[in-house]
């Protein structure tokens, strides 16, 4: 029997019915149609689904979509405002962090987390906030400074 | 199936009373959404309980560090209560899984999962513990480490009547300290490949008594009784604690893992942990020692 939830996703409330069984990142992709969220191991151990959740990063393989109730959510597709990307989407591309794609929604979602609490992270604090996202091909060197140009972008305004 | 977001203990229970051996709670839910899954575990009825507040709660009550089942692991690790009173718990509690996975997961769970490696149920081993069960329609009881771990990923909770409410942790005394060291492959998303904890009270650089958890080797958090009761009135020095090393041996029977060691491996790296653990209560302690060899 499906049921009623409330929640805001990335900024929009809205009021919707799901099935209990169903977990958030199944939700976000095969209902809602964001498939910006990547799913990758369904085990909590890839990172790719990566969303912030009440301002954490969580992965949303593993959260039940039933618990989504009164929380506020972020999924890559609200990080751009229109045609502009966000400073991290458009570190990313400056410092080539990205090559097949697959985990950058997850990583860029990890490094907004982080960013969003700490605006000025040192290099080994990035690793730590990253280290359950994996990437297979870039290699993490890039990520890393793609993600300290990010952050010091936003200490500066943009 | 049917999935009730709990507001108070007493809903909880009263949810899971009803479903009648075919509910489960679900904290963090970390491992349980897996193992529903892959069918180890099914229910008719999920009895959420992130949403009670008191079962969130990080507070001290008289002597004890009260720890509330649903308190995620990131909420311990930065609780300034508890990084006061037990910095070994922090260490344990902030380096299970990966960031995502702590800020869902909980230490009660990591518990309850009984994993013999699991870094936050060792590192709150040797604190002594009480785990306090509820039921509805009975008074709460409370279960020390030696009688929660029933069996390989087994805990003596009958989890479609019950849940623990909270984590009860005696506070240290000023000539007490607590360690928690692991040997591992990579930081994140790894189990160890060993893992020591302790908690040690000593007087004058002399070992009043002292409780040592170790794993993988056997069912949860297995005591160095030997090591724990040749230490016990000995100077904590390097050749004392390098010997209750050796004599952890005596209680550890680790196997051989594909991915996370050898029993040799294992073998051999055991009793280093076992006194790094020790060094590290030794130095918190302010005793002196001279390292030898």
């Amino acid at each position: 029997m499906r049921e009623k939830i409330s929640f805001t996703l990335n900024g929009v409330f809205m009021e919707t019915d799901v099935d209990p069984d169903v977990r958030l990142a199944d939700f976000l992709r095969d209902e809602l149609h964001l498939i910006g969220t990547k799913i990758g191991c369904k085990r909590g151990e890839c990172g790719a689904c990566t969303v912030i959740f009440n301002g954490k990063a969580v992965t949303s393989c593993l959260v039940p979509v039933m618990r989504a109730d009164g929380a506020v959510i972020e999924t890559i597709e609200g990080l751009a405002e229109g045609d502009k990307l966000h400073p991290i989407q458009e570190e990313f591309i400056n410092h080539g962090a990205v090559q097949c794609g697959f985990c950058t929604p997850g990583m860029i979602m990890s490094a907004k987390a982080l960013l969003d609490e700490n605006p000025n992270p040192t290099p080994t604090e990035v690793c730590e906030a990253l280290g359950g996202n994996i990437c297979r091909c870039t290699g993490y060197k890039k990520i890393q400074e793609a993600v300290l140009a990010a952050a010091e972008r936003m200490r500066k305004g943009w | 199936m049917k999935y009730v977001l709990a507001k108070s203990i007493g809903e909880a229970l009263g949810a899971l009373a009803d479903a009648q051996g075919k509910g489960r709670v679900i904290s963090g839910g970390t491992d349980l959404t897996i193992d529903m899954e892959e069918g180890k575990i099914s229910a008719d009825v999920l009895i959420d309980v992130t949403q009670i507040p008191e079962m969130k709660e990080i507070r001290i009550e008289g002597d004890e560090l009260v720890i509330g089942a649903s308190a995620t692991l990131t909420e311990i690790t930065h609780n300034p209560l508890v990084r006061r009173y037990f910095l070994s718990l922090t260490k344990g509690t902030g380096c299970i899984g990966s960031l995502q996975i702590r800020n869902s997961a909980t230490l009660t769970g990591n518990v309850v999962s009984a994993q013999p490696a699991a870094d936050g149920g060792m590192a709150v081993a040797p604190l002594n513990p009480a785990y306090v069960i509820s039921r509805e329609g009975a008074e709460d009881k409370k279960l020390n480490t030696q009688e929660m771990y029933a069996g390989f990923g087994r805990t003596a909770i009958d989890p479609h009547n019950e849940m623990v409410k909270e984590i009860r942790i005696p506070l240290p005394k000023e000539n007490e300290a607590s360690s928690y060291v692991r040997l591992e492959l990579r930081k994140s998303l790894s189990l160890p490949m060993l893992n020591v904890a302790a908690m040690a009270g000593a007087t004058g650089g002399e070992v009043d008594w002292v409780r040592i958890t170790m794993g993988p080797v056997g069912v949860g958090p297995v005591r160095a009784r030997h090591a724990e009761e040749w230490l016990a009135g000995k100077k904590l020095n390097w050749k004392n604690m390098a010997e209750a090393g050796n004599m952890a041996l005596l209680d550890a029977k680790p196997r051989s893992n594909p991915l996370r060691g050898s029993r040799e491996y294992r073998e051999a790296t055991l009793p280093i942990l076992v006194r790094r653990a020790l060094e590290d209560i030794a130095t918190q302690l302010g005793v002196k020692y001279e390292k030898e060899g």
